[in-house]
């Protein structure tokens, strides 16, 4: 198969296709548009064999996706933002009801104040859901995530949704090279869906999710789902080891960029990390050892990965996306809490915040960061959170906000 | 790495622009990346796209600080702050303006560091087109000309890409050569693809705590939208010829900016500080009364 052009939420729409879904229960959302819009396309004019179905909410929306998987179709849907949140009731119940569908988060900080462009803020809002979660950093890795998402979901081990994550406008409207996997061989990837526990017929209902008191059965039940997120870690490197052997990409947990000398290293998610990636080439440029981790799969919490990769080195710096108020980066608590115990862990721990609502990460900033992280593991106590906002930026704001009320006082 | 930033109004092409030159680039072999970045989709309102092309895989992203070509594709945007066509040009910064001006008289106007080029597009495209309408083919084959594609690959692109949204062969071809003129006719300033440069160095803004009546996000301005001038986002404005005008009100009615009052005598009458220039006035006249004309070209002091 040769390359094409081709978006992030174009490359969603082909997992979907290529995975040769069921049902597609969808409600658009800037900037997840594009990617129901072409399913609709697809789904009227054949080339896409699945019942195409327009909800009154993302509510509705997930109830469906869930409902039609507990059926034992191969179900897909997409969402963003304050439409994720509109279903989070839903997801945590889905979850419950083990069915192994795939949604696909575009990120979109959420409101308020309102705007378009992305932070993780709305896909980490939904990590103790019971999704396993995957996060995309290229538009290639979009379309083959979401085929190890069905792999994975649909593996009697897991039995679990998954939710695949891109960022807004970053990915979902940029093009770039995307080679489609050939559809013959996602057979052999991703067999039939023949799920041993789920699919029903009027001759013979049944409940799922049944209401549980007394707290033991609701525990029994709960602990199994941690365990069958957790058995998520080893049927994906098996998954990731089949699409490699198949269609040549490798794909691991966390992918380790340029880190076999480095003492300080970034560790960063979705597609701010190219971004980072070019840092780290520019700061090696300028004899810095420093390298990326970045965190593929959030849930199951690939956490003796994280440690391996990170033990040794002087300083780690998270580079959170999104904020906690009140606390400060979300990731920067896991990663900290995975290290604790490690003997060899890092002398340092920098926290810092950065592109919140697809604010820019600019070279300037990524020096100061690796400036401040360099320091940090010299002296051996960490900083943060740092939330990352430059001077001019700053000024502009403030020109922003002279604006917004001068108006009103004056003429 | 070879960074492309175009500029231009929501509606006027930029978006597919971007990704004509995106294809063509890929079409020669090369990594390509293009993306758009806009607001609430609104016409007229300043959007802004990005390409990149690199021997190598491309490692960036959203948008272009520091653009070796920016592509205007309307003038108006110069003098628009929200449209920060200036950001991160230089010297070595290549600019095109579509702009009836020569681009010596651009230059002269737009005060802008980089090395300035000109071509009236609107104008070639009023006269080979018959209609104003999108401009993409014609900033695509600029931008591709100015970053050293060849023109059968923008042919290619061309092609492509307006097949993508839809038009008919005939329109697609019409476009293909039209743009091609372009491609001839404008005047080339040779860019050079930014090799790696030290990044500008950045000061750090420490936020502290602002009382809430300016620390949340509120606009204490009543009437916000209707005071604020919009006639800079204009390349043609409504023009009322009252003697077509059969008093239906469409044009009240369909206005999205409520620009468009009606007057004592049941005809109505724009009000231009904030009309757009959408023309979804002229669209939906039923008796022609409301006409088109050009604002003047170039950028006004």
């Amino acid at each position: 198969m040769t390359a094409e052009m081709m978006t992030g939420n174009l490359a969603a729409a082909w997992g979907a296709r290529l995975a040769d879904v069921d049902y597609v229960p969808a409600f658009p959302i800037t900037p997840q548009t594009e990617i129901v819009e072409t399913l609709a396309k697809w789904c009227g004019s054949g080339s896409l064999n699945a019942r195409f179905v327009t909800l009154d909410s993302e509510h509705s929306m997930m109830t469906a996706a869930g409902a039609a998987a507990a059926t034992g179709a191969r179900v897909f849907t997409a969402t963003s933002s304050q439409g994720l949140l509109h279903a989070f009731e839903v997801l945590y119940t889905v979850a419950g009801w083990r069915v192994p569908l795939v949604l696909v988060n575009v990120s979109r900080a959420l409101a308020s104040p309102i705007t378009l462009e992305p932070d993780h803020n709305d896909v980490l809002a939904a990590r103790d859901c019971g999704f396993l979660q995957l996060h995309a950093e290229t538009c290639q890795e979009v379309v083959d995530s979401i085929l190890l998402a069905y792999r994975i979901a649909e593996d009697a081990r897991v039995c679990l949704p998954v939710m695949v994550n891109l960022d807004g406008f970053v990915l979902s409207f940029t093009r770039e090279p995307v080679t489609l996997p050939d559809p013959e061989v996602v057979k052999q990837f991703l067999p039939p869906f023949r799920p041993a526990h789920l699919g029903f017929t009027a001759s013979a209902p049944r409940s799922l999710g049944t209401a549980v008191f007394g707290g033991a059965t609701y525990s029994y039940f709960r602990h199994q789902l941690h365990l069958a997120s957790l058995n998520g870690l080893r049927v994906y490197e098996e998954a990731a080891a089949d699409f490699e052997r198949l269609f040549g990409r490798r794909y691991d947990p966390v992918e380790q960029y340029r880190m076999d000398d480095a003492e300080d290293v970034l560790v960063m998610t979705n597609a701010f990390a190219s971004k980072g990636k070019a840092a780290v080439d520019a700061a090696r440029a300028q004899g810095r050892r420093v390298g990326l981790l970045r965190l593929r799969m959030i849930r199951p919490w690939p956490a003796e990965t994280i440690q391996h990769a990170l033990q040794g080195r002087r300083a780690v710096a998270v580079v959170d996306q999104n904020l906690s108020p009140g606390q400060g980066g979300i990731l920067f608590q896991e990663i900290a809490a995975c290290l604790y115990h490690e003997a060899l862990r890092p002398r340092a721990l920098c926290s810092f915040i950065g592109g919140l609502g697809g604010k820019n990460l600019s070279e300037g900033e990524f020096q100061a960061i690796f400036e401040q992280t360099a320091d940090a593991g010299v002296r051996g106590t960490g900083i943060g959170p740092v939330l990352l906002f430059t001077e001019s930026e700053h000024r502009e704001v403030e020109q922003l906000q002279f604006l917004a009320h001068e108006l009103k006082t004056g003429r | 790495m070879l960074s492309i930033r175009f500029h231009g109004r929501g509606g006027q092409g930029a978006k597919t622009a971007s990704r004509i030159v995106g294809t063509a680039a890929f079409l020669e072999g090369y990594h390509a990346q293009d993306s758009p970045v806009y607001g609430a989709e609104r016409r007229g309102a300043p959007v802004a796209a990005f390409t990149r092309i690199d021997h190598s895989p491309i490692h960036e992203r959203g948008v272009i600080a520091r653009p070796d070509l920016v592509v205007i594709a309307d003038a108006s945007l110069i003098r628009d702050p929200a449209a920060r066509v200036a950001d991160g040009v230089d010297e070595r910064t290549v600019v095109f303006v579509n702009s009836s001006l020569s681009p010596d008289q651009v230059s002269v106007q737009a005060a802008l560091p980089g090395r300035l080029t000109a071509l009236d597009l609107t104008g070639i495209a009023l006269r080979e087109f018959g209609k104003r309408g999108a401009i993409s083919a014609l900033l695509g084959a600029v931008a591709g000309r100015l970053s050293g594609l060849h023109r059968d690959s923008i042919r290619d692109a061309v092609a492509r890409e307006l097949a993508d949204l839809g038009l008919s062969s005939a329109v697609i071809e019409r476009n293909q050569a039209v743009a091609l003129d372009c491609f001839d006719q404008v005047p080339v300033v040779s860019v050079e693809p930014g090799g790696p440069r030290p990044a500008p160095p950045v000061q750090l803004h420490r936020p502290t705590y602002d009382a809430p009546t300016k620390g949340t996000a509120s606009i204490t301005v009543g009437p916000n939208s209707g005071l604020r001038s919009m006639s800079g986002w204009r390349t043609f404005r409504p023009v009322l010829r009252p003697d077509l005008c059969n008093g239906c009100w469409l044009c009240f009615a369909n206005c999205p900016e409520g620009a468009i009052t009606i007057k004592p005598d049941g005809k109505p009458a724009v009000y231009y500080p904030h009309c757009k220039g959408c023309l979804d006035c002229v669209e939906v006249c039923p008796t022609d009364a409301m006409t088109v004309e050009r604002e003047p070209q170039g950028v006004q002091p």
